[in-house]
């Protein structure tokens, strides 16, 4: 399905993606912890091969957000459908969506007791039920390509914070998922490490994958971003193509962020 | 927007058996089903073998007489089954706090000493612990045991180190005491009343100290405000002896109550628990601007806590055996309070006696005067403080390692000297780290003098053992020492946490 | 009962390595150690004072004249095997020399022992010459024997300071493997074995005319089968070393790890209990019964570790568990009932496994393996022993030790497991069974429930069922090692992040999956110490089996050789030897957990 008319993203220049499909739809999503409501009547649709970049200050609920998309936390209202599959409390949807979703932590979250290759291969083997071999062969193509099959062998613990978020980026990758889902995968990094994180990052988006990131990195945001969203006190405040957003910003509150941070 | 499309592809009821949140809980109850069955069918088993062999399970024995003797305690020949399981219960209770004293005591300095600076000091300790906590508690407490039945002198009239004072021989090691005397349970009254005054003390002390900033030691003057009483009480304890009549005015209530008052109270209680609790359960799910945000797991949890409670209120109608026993006790407990209350006005709350040996029969015995261990109890009892003081003394060292160097350093900078420094800046820190495993320790020891049994000791588990071979009644038994042991436990968990708690607080 | 966590409950200290002092002059040494400040002298001087009190009060007691340690020398047969039959004692030999087997390969393999230096153990040597002599002073002997200890001791400590001049010749540091040390040491415990016949059952004829066993059989003398066992053990070393360098490593641990798992219940039932198998019934009934369920269940667990079988294999796995419970509807043999139930677990956790042609042959691998292993254990449990012994279990002393504390680990361990997962569940009907039990079982004495097992047992099971004594207490204490075993994985579990369960969920895999590949393997890691440390506990534990009336070591020690008629009121030397068994074996565990937490820095995460 890569071969739609999409044209490739260029350096924050508008693609058209009208003609694409829906991937990720959420209606009026509200989410409650206990009193504290974290969501309120977030409503916004993600093409296929759209670059989607979540912006907000800290406690603004981006990470609640991207984390109901996955369904690791579970929305209490609103309908969230991911790639034609509605999140409900249905098994086999469930299953679906978390195969079909790739996610990158903060924390990496490797698997400390497995080395590099099993931890890329082993939801493929288990999951996907795929011959060892195959899998393998996958993990180290996977490797390859985040830049790192030399350190295969390798426990987690050995690697650094860059190369461990490469890993978890080709852990991901390795289920072929259809989304991809960032939560600030580059701030728990030193500032060394963030570009080769972040250039396996576009390299991905260039493929033509369907992401969504939160991230503070507004060069990331700006160079390869189709469409910037940003949210406050679990709303969206305001969402834009790259170039409309930073050029002209229609809130005050967008604005304000904006001047803070760049 | 295509998102009629997509409504459409989306499918909209989820099938029953792929809900999650139904799976999750027809698990659980599936489950609860399997054990409440596996339970079922083990009980139906046992009723069937147990009638076909003709054995009760029925409590009666408590009032029965039976042919128990007691190696020590506050009854060595009670006359009825209960009374040998409540002067067993005393011993098991001597045993355990004496032992709990004892063992942390041995075990600080154990541990304190796993830290001297002498060579000498820390290879005895280490080989204390190393030896006592790596040789089953059974077997010290059994070769203690023989080494003392060996070791010890026969007891004659005369016997004792320190005569009048202090007897060892192989019946045990007596000391003098103080008695409780029939006086004891006004004093207690007044006491209580000087606990109560003693709450108001402190707080208004605390009060004045938050005013004025001036140290009023509020605790100290809650302590002196108790021992104020207590003293008092020594002398004008019989005021309280009108209580007598108010206790047998409850007891006679009581007995006449109709068993539907506590049926009615406890049904009341489970529903109105239920209740309350579904109440604030929906309240706390709704959030501020009053929108009620229920999951099915949370419907499911409030279904399950309604069926529970009819359940409760079915099992107190049905079964009036539980209600009836209710009021029965209650009855007993207030008789017996009445019992305790109505002496003549000249009782003394305490006795002092020095130890005694009386000649009943052809060989010598300890009277009741002294305070006597017998030989079993000092072994369970050394056996118990040896090996948990090696437990302890472990706690100890690491609790005291665990607080960083840096501490004693900048205490020693301050110029704080060494007693000082462990008294205010190690200690405090180590004892968060020292208290939950040595509250562990604790519930260890009450357990472990249940090996009391192995040398004859009359506590709980020998007395009971003597109990159901001679009625043949194991179940009740057997539930009588979990509620026992249960109850222990839990009241020492209670405790610990309580200090836990206030250690946390003294923290911030 | 509660010994059970009291090690668990103890804090890990980071292990810190004693400071490297500088080497003091014995003169420096002593006034930093024993005389540094005024407060520190005193001390020494009292304790100094009260040791010597107290090793000659001990030493007075040991060489009384009035010790019967003939007692314990010549019950030895009885403190490790009890009453089991001299002529067919070659049959334990056999059990120990398949353990040291196993010992041998497996030091081996696991590389285990380190190198001392040699310097250091002549040092060790003059220092227990020095004791040596010391003893020999403060003990009550006569003058010869005081001479004798002495020439002894000097000895000993001749020995330790020659070693120690010629290691500290070279330059370097001469350094030996502890193995070598160790195996010196056990080559001269079975010389002294030929020179001095204290293994020898006859010894004492001269004294007084005894002989527990026949004569003429092995059971008579041990010199001889403790050297054919120091062969073996080292012959097994090396045939380990050869192992360990041409066979792949991982494997070969895991099936030394099976045989160690498998050793005790083999060891057991088929080679001390000696089965008397009924061919005819084997043939005509087990044999059916585990071919039906082998090939059956084969046939439904490849179908079901078929990656496309769906939700139709869940369905199927839930009425074969259905179908096992409902065989205790109906008489039925009990091997039908227990294979159905372990047939239905296996189909439950088949999804989980499902994959490859590889990975389901595992699985079915695993299945005929688990099935051949309880069928042919059912089946020798089931029948009769040729080896009679009066009353009780087949065997007794030390040995019924080591069998009921490996049972109850081996059988409470994924019990203990499930609990811990059961308790920090999020279901929380699950959760609260799983608390009530774990804190009901920590809160009573064990002691309380092996009486009740002991007693109650029988009026629990169904007419026609029988357990003997033995195996009533195994479940009292199964049932108990599982509720502290549960504690000490929660802790385990606990230390999980969330994180981690949030990275096995987004990478789509099932609760089952992410326990048992992600979950289980780090908590376990986490829980190695504590574990340990319940191990001696139970270990331990065992001594309360002398309570109820079985015949362990300590029953022995303290009821049965004393009622014997020439060792009459031995109680004290032979409930000391038990204490010094016991000691051994506990003390030599905890070392190597904590050497273990050493090497595998578990301290430093
Ligand atoms: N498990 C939870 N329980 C209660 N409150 C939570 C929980 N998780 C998040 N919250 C609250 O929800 C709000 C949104 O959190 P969220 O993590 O989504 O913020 P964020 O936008 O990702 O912030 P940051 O940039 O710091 O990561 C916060 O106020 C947080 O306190
Ligand atoms: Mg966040």
């Amino acid at each position: 399905m890569t071969d739609t008319t999409a044209a490739e993203p260029t350096g924050g220049q508008t693609r058209d993606l009208s003609g694409a499909r829906d991937m990720i739809v959420c209606e009026d999503v509200s989410k409650w912890y206990g009193d504290f409501q974290a969501l309120d009547g977030v409503s916004a649709t993600i093409k296929e091969q759209e670059v989607v970049v979540v912006l907000g200050p800290s406690g603004s609920g981006k990470s609640t957000w991207i984390r109901c998309i996955n369904r690791l936390e579970i929305h209490q209202e609103g309908r969230i459908v991911v790639d034609d599959v509605e999140l409900t409390n249905d098994l086999r949807n469930i299953e679906k969506v978390r195969s079909e979703v790739g996610m990158v932590f903060q924390q990496f979250n490797l698997f400390p007791h497995l080395n590099i290759l099993d931890n890329v291969t082993l939801a493929p083997i288990w999951v996907r039920k795929k011959p060892r071999a195959e899998a393998e062969a996958q993990g180290m193509a996977l490797l390859e390509r985040v830049g790192i099959p030399e350190q295969a062998q390798k426990y987690p613990g050995q690697l650094s914070g860059g190369q461990q978020q490469r890993v978890a980026i080709a852990r991901a990758l390795a289920m072929e998922p259809r989304i991809m889902l960032f939560d600030e995968p580059t701030s728990a990094l030193d500032p060394e490490m963030i570009k080769e994180v972040l250039d396996v990052m576009k390299t991905l988006a260039l493929s033509g994958m369907t992401m969504m990131v939160v991230t503070h990195e507004m060069g990331f945001a700006k160079e390869v971003a189709d469409r910037l969203i940003f949210m406050e006190g679990g709303q969206i405040v305001e969402q834009n193509t790259t170039e409309l957003f930073f050029s002209n910003p229609t809130e005050e509150r967008t604005k304000l962020f904006l001047s803070q941070i760049l | 927007m295509t998102d009629t499309t997509t409504q459409e592809r989306v499918s909209q009821r989820v099938p029953l058996w792929r809900d999650v949140v139904v799976l999750k809980w027809v698990t659980q109850i599936v489950l609860l089903f399997v054990v409440l069955s596996v339970m079922w069918f083990l009980a139906s088993q046992a009723g069937d073998n147990l009638r076909a062999r003709n054995i009760n399970t029925d409590f009666d024995f408590l009032e029965r007489p039976v042919d128990i003797q007691i190696s020590e305690g506050i009854d060595t020949h009670p006359d009825t089954g209960g009374r040998a399981l409540w002067a067993a219960m005393v011993n098991t209770l001597r045993l355990s706090i004496a032992g709990i004293f004892f063992a942390t005591v041995l075990g600080v300095i154990v541990g304190l000493a796993r830290l001297s600076d002498n060579w000498l000091v820390r290879r005895i300790a280490t080989s204390w612990v190393e030896v006592l906590r790596n040789v089953p508690l059974l077997v010290q407490m059994i070769f203690y045991y023989s080494a003392m039945t060996a070791a010890f002198p026969r007891l004659g009239l005369e016997t004792g180190p320190i005569n009048g004072w202090l007897h060892v021989s192989n019946k045990g090691i007596s000391m003098p005491r103080v008695h409780i005397a029939d006086g004891f349970y006004q004093w207690m009254v007044v006491v209580l009343v000087g606990v109560v005054a003693a709450y108001f003390v402190r707080r208004h002390r605390q009060r004045i100290q938050d005013v004025t900033g001036a140290n009023t030691s509020p605790i100290l003057w809650a302590v002196g405000t108790i021992g104020l009483f207590g003293l008092i009480g020594l002398f004008v304890h019989p005021v309280f002896s009108w209580l007598g009549s108010v206790f047998s005015a409850v007891a006679d209530l009581l007995d006449s109550l109709p068993v539907a008052v506590p049926q009615l109270l406890f049904s009341a209680i489970a529903v109105g628990g239920a209740t309350v609790w579904i109440r604030r359960f929906v309240s706390d799910h709704r959030s501020a601007r009053g929108h009620l945000s229920l999951t099915d797991d949370d419907w499911f949890r409030i279904a399950f806590v309604a069926v529970a409670s009819l359940v409760v209120v079915f099992l107190v109608v049905r079964w009036s055996g539980l209600s009836a026993w209710t009021l029965n006790s209650g009855r007993d407990l207030f008789e017996v309070l009445a019992d305790k209350f109505n002496v003549d006005g000249a009782a003394r709350p305490f006795d002092a006696m020095r130890p005694d040996i009386v000649q009943p029969g052809k060989f010598p015995n300890y009277g009741k005067n002294g305070l006597t261990m017998s030989v079993g109890f000092a072994s369970v009892f050394f056996a118990v403080v040896f090996y948990t003081s090696a437990f302890i003394g472990e706690n100890v060292r690491g609790g005291i390692l665990a607080v960083p160097k840096g501490q004693t350093e900048a205490a020693k900078a301050v110029g704080l000297r060494r007693g000082q420094i462990l008294r205010h800046v190690v200690l405090p820190q180590a004892l968060r780290v020292i208290l939950p495993p040595t509250g562990n320790q604790y519930l260890n020891l009450t357990k472990n003098t249940s090996l009391a049994v192995a040398v004859g000791m009359s506590d709980m588990v020998q007395v009971g053992t003597t109990v159901f071979n001679q009625t043949g009644r194991t179940l009740p038994v057997v539930a009588i020492w979990m509620l026992f042991y249960l109850s222990c436990s839990l009241t020492i968990s209670v405790v610990v946490n309580w200090f836990n708690v206030r250690m946390r607080l003294v923290e911030r | 009962m509660s010994e059970l966590s009291s090690h668990t409950g103890n804090i890990t200290v980071p292990y810190t390595p004693p400071p490297e002092t500088p080497k003091l002059s014995p003169r420096e040494w002593v006034k930093e150690n024993l005389f540094s400040s005024p407060f520190n002298s005193a001390l020494t001087v009292v304790t100094t004072i009260i040791l010597l009190a107290v090793f000659r009060g001990f030493l007075s007691f040991i060489f009384n004249p009035v010790r019967q340690w003939d007692s314990t020398a010549t019950n030895m047969q009885l403190f490790m095997t009890r009453a089991y039959p001299d002529e067919q004692y070659i049959r334990v030999w056999f059990c120990v020399a398949v353990l040291l087997t196993l010992t041998g390969v497996s030091m081996a393999v696991w590389q285990a022992g380190s190198t001392v230096p040699v310097a250091g153990l002549g040092r060790k040597l003059l220092a227990t010459g020095a004791l040596l002599a010391l003893l020999a002073l403060l003990a009550p002997f006569s003058a010869s024997a005081t001479v004798q200890w002495l020439a002894a001791a000097l000895a000993v400590a001749a020995i330790g300071e020659a070693i120690r001049r010629f290691a500290g010749r070279g330059e370097s540091e001469r350094t030996v493997s502890s193995l070598t040390v160790l195996v010196v040491t056990l080559a001269g415990l079975v010389t002294s074995l030929w020179v001095v016949p204290y293994g020898h059952h006859s010894y004492i004829a001269k004294r007084v005319p005894r002989v527990l066993a026949e004569p003429g059989t092995v059971a008579l003398t041990t010199k001889l089968p403790w050297t054919i066992m120091l062969l073996i053990v080292v012959a097994a070393y090396f045939a380990g070393r050869l192992m360990r360098n041409r066979l792949p490593t991982n494997p070969t641990r895991a099936t030394l790890l099976m045989l160690w798992l498998l050793a005790p219940f083999f060891l057991t039932y088929l080679v001390l209990r000696d089965p008397d198998f009924d061919m005819g019934h084997v043939l005509s009934t087990d044999l059916p019964i585990f071919a039906a369920y082998a090939v059956g269940g084969a046939v439904l667990l490849s179908w079901l570790t078929r990656p496309s079988t769906g939700e139709t294999g869940r369905v199927v796995a839930v009425l074969i568990l259905v179908a096992g419970f409902c065989t205790f509807l109906t008489p039925m043999r009990q091997v039908v009932r227990l294979d159905m139930l372990l047939l239905a677990t296996f189909a439950l956790a088949a999804p989980t496994f499902a994959g490859g042609p590889r990975a389901r042959r595992r699985y079915i691998f695993g299945w005929l393996g688990v099935l051949g292993v309880m069928s042919w254990l059912i089946t020798s449990i089931n029948t009769p022993s040729t080896v009679t012994v009066p009353g009780g279990f087949f065997i007794g002393g030390f040995s019924i030790t080591l069998f009921i504390a490996f049972i109850a680990l081996v059988i409470s361990f994924p019990l203990g497991i499930a609990l811990a997962l059961a308790r920090t569940s999020s279901m929380p009907i699950f959760r609260q069974l799983a608390t009530g039990f774990i804190e009901v079982v920590r809160g009573i004495p064990l002691i309380t429930v092996l009486i009740f097992f002991s007693i109650m047992v029988p009026l629990f099971l169904p007419r026609g069922m029988h357990l003997g004594e033995v195996a009533a207490v195994a479940i009292g204490y199964v049932l108990f090692s599982s509720a502290y075993l549960a504690e000490n994985v929660r802790g385990g579990l606990q230390s999980i992040t969330r994180g981690q369960h949030e990275a096995a969920e987004a990478v789509g895999m099932t609760t089952a999956q992410k326990t048992v590949f992600i979950v289980l393997p780090q908590a376990l890691r986490v829980s190695i110490p504590p574990l340990v440390g319940h191990c001696i506990g139970v270990f331990k534990e065992t001594s309360l089996l002398a309570i109820i009336g079985v015949f362990d070591i300590l029953y022995i020690g303290r009821i049965v050789i004393p009622g014997q008629t020439e060792f009459m009121g031995s109680t004290r030397e032979n409930v000391l030897f038990v204490s010094v068994i016991y000691w051994i074996f506990a003390y030599q565990m905890s070392k190597a957990s904590q050497r273990l937490e050493r090497r595998t820095g578990l301290g430093e995460r």
